[in-house]
């Protein structure tokens, strides 16, 4: 029995820039465990020692996944292992093409029965990975869930509805997007990083796995124009009043 | 060509509109809803009993035979991105999110929360993911697919309807926005006077509700939560991070009230006042009021 949770390590657009033809620099953006991605590693590790399974952790990302920051990012969360493709061309592939090569990395390893992924990454914030990877393994898929517990042919999964709850079970193997706030995310100990300096993470390329012709062209870049803001600042609540009063807006 | 929707609600204005752009014949594919928007052919996908949307996925993927050049729009609602996960993987086909314009096959959409846009041509089908929009009306004229696939093996045992529903933000005129710079629950009161004065909606940033859970889940505003445009934004103990104010570009005008000069939030107001939100609210509403019965004595 295995859970395998994806996580992503990726930079946080709010600190890229961006140049008058559309091209995003990343080089001021220190990249990390995507926001959400450790509550779903957080959500397995509690449901793998529930239950006496292996955790293992699977990326798909640039070297940079393969370098010893991101393997004690995420090995210290908890996981037994980590299986990565880290290769820099798939920093240009498209979700659809991410997502199979993760099914990719899902097939390599023995007996899965569940995977999970976070709620939305940071830099795409799509919450289309999880839906993906299930359509490449051909598993039922579930987003926003909050709970899971093993039943005897399944899962038994608790789901966040617009005004609700609803609790469902599935039969064999699925995947999971866990909700942003599922658990209760712990920070990882001094013990807990040097325990991860220990694991494995075996990384493979590419043309290890089936290859994908899901292609898609970029034809053109360039950068939104923002609105502009006058950015006054104003010196208390009564200057503010008389400002917007003057804009007609009161 | 076709024009394919795939969706479990009539809350679909915002694709018929998109399908109205793309000018190809529309087939809308309904999951589980027969009484759907007219359209040149409506395809129902029948849901037995307890069988949540997700599990339908073979069958719609068998229902929505895309071909290149057609386009798939799916509202972003989580059963609904199962559906096009499960067909835009079938299909090897790319999930197009952040659509700001379609023209010749091209594809014009926003990339990492709006800070930078690309043109995309794909030979494949494409599989848009669009907000919804509003509910349509519908009619009895769905022919059910009844090609066999077979169900994943899912079934719905148990449902609760506890959560509060937050308000439709997308037409508020004026929203009052809270953030984590809020010590504690009881203290949304001093934000909540505000919005009344103002006569605003309230809403918050996401980890107001779901981090703490002070507010309804779905009344944050962001490239998560709701895209609101009002006259009016006033942003009390927000930051500012792109995944927050990705939701609040439209709107006229923006005031930050933040006690940090250097809070991101300042670059996106238009007004801002760099003080305690605790002294900063209170002397608004006071503000505010006189304003208002100076008002009343005028008339
Ligand atoms: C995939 C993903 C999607 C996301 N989607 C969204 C989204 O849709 N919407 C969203 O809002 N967020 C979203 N986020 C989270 C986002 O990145 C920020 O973390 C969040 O917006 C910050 O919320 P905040 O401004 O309330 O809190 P903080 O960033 O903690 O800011 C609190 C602010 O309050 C100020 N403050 C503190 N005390 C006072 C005081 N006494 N008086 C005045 N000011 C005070 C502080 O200076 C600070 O600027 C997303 C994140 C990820 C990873
Ligand atoms: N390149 C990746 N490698 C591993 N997991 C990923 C990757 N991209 C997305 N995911 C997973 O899918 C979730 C949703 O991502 P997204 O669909 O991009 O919003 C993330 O929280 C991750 O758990």
């Amino acid at each position: 029995m295995t859970i395998v949770v994806a996580y992503k390590w990726a930079s946080n657009p709010q600190d890229a820039s961006v140049d008058a033809e559309g091209v995003v620099d990343w080089s001021r953006a220190k990249p990390a465990l995507s926001e959400y991605d450790p509550v779903a590693i957080q959500v397995g590790r509690e449901l793998a020692t529930a239950i006496g399974s292996e955790l293992v952790g699977v990326s798909v990302g640039t070297a940079a996944v393969n370098g010893s920051m991101a393997k004690k990012a995420a090995m210290s969360r908890g996981f037994d292992r980590g299986l990565v493709l880290a290769e820099d061309e798939s920093a240009d592939w498209n979700r659809t093409r991410v997502a199979q090569a993760l099914a990719g990395l899902v097939r390599r390893i023995d007996g899965v029965d569940l995977v999970l992924t976070g709620d939305a990454s940071i830099d795409e914030n799509a919450k289309l990975v999880s839906a993906l990877l299930a359509g490449h393994l051909g598993w039922p898929c579930l987003q926003d869930v909050t709970g899971v517990e093993r039943t005897d042919d399944g899962w038994s999964i608790v789901q966040a509805v617009p005004g609700g709850t609803r609790t469902i079970a599935i039969a064999g193997p699925a995947v999971l997007a866990i909700a942003s706030d599922a658990a209760q995310v712990k920070v990882p100990g001094m013990k807990d990083i040097l325990a991860a300096g220990r694991k494995t993470v075996e990384a493979v390329t590419a043309a290890d796995l089936e290859p994908s012709s899901v292609e898609l062209a970029v034809a053109g870049r360039s950068r939104p124009a923002a609105r502009a803001r006058r950015n006054r600042i104003v010196a208390d609540a009564a200057e503010l009043v008389s400002a917007l009063r003057a804009d007609g807006l009161l | 060509m076709t024009t394919w929707i795939i969706t479990t609600s009539n809350q679909i204005a915002g694709l018929v509109a998109m399908a109205d752009r793309l000018g190809s014949p529309v087939t809308i594919v309904g999951v589980g809803i027969d009484v759907l928007p007219a359209a040149d052919r409506v395809l129902t996908v029948p849901l037995t009993e307890g069988l949540p949307a997700e599990a339908a996925a073979p069958a719609v993927c068998a229902a929505v035979e895309a071909r290149p050049g057609d386009a798939v729009l799916v509202p972003d609602r989580a059963g609904e991105r199962v559906l096009a996960g499960a067909l835009a993987a079938r299909l090897g086909a790319p999930v197009l999110t952040g659509v700001v314009a379609v023209a010749d096959g091209l594809f014009e959409i926003d990339r990492f929360g709006g800070i930078a846009r690309e043109r995309i041509r794909t030979d494949r089908p494409a599989v848009l993911v669009l907000p919804g929009g509003a509910e349509l009306p519908g009619e009895q004229a769905a022919e059910p697919f009844d090609e066999s696939a077979e169900p994943f093996a899912a079934r719905i045992t148990a449902e609760t309807s506890d959560a509060e529903a937050g308000t439709d933000l997308s037409s508020a005129k004026r929203i009052v926005a809270v953030g984590r710079g809020f010590r504690a629950e009881a203290d949304l009161g001093l934000a909540r006077d505000l919005a009344a004065s103002l006569d605003a909606e309230l809403a918050c940033s996401r980890p107001v509700a779901e981090g703490v859970g002070w507010l309804p889940k779905d009344s944050y505003v962001g490239v998560s939560g709701q895209t609101v445009k009002p006259d009016l934004y006033v942003a009390v103990g927000v930051s500012g991070q792109l995944q927050h104010m990705a939701g609040v570009r439209e709107a006229r005008t923006i005031v930050a009230i933040n006690n940090d000069e250097h809070a991101p939030i300042f670059a996106h107001a238009d007004y801002g006042v760099v003080g305690d939100l605790y002294e900063v609210l209170p002397a608004l509403v006071t503000a505010l009021g006189r304003g208002r019965d100076r008002g009343r004595d005028m008339r």
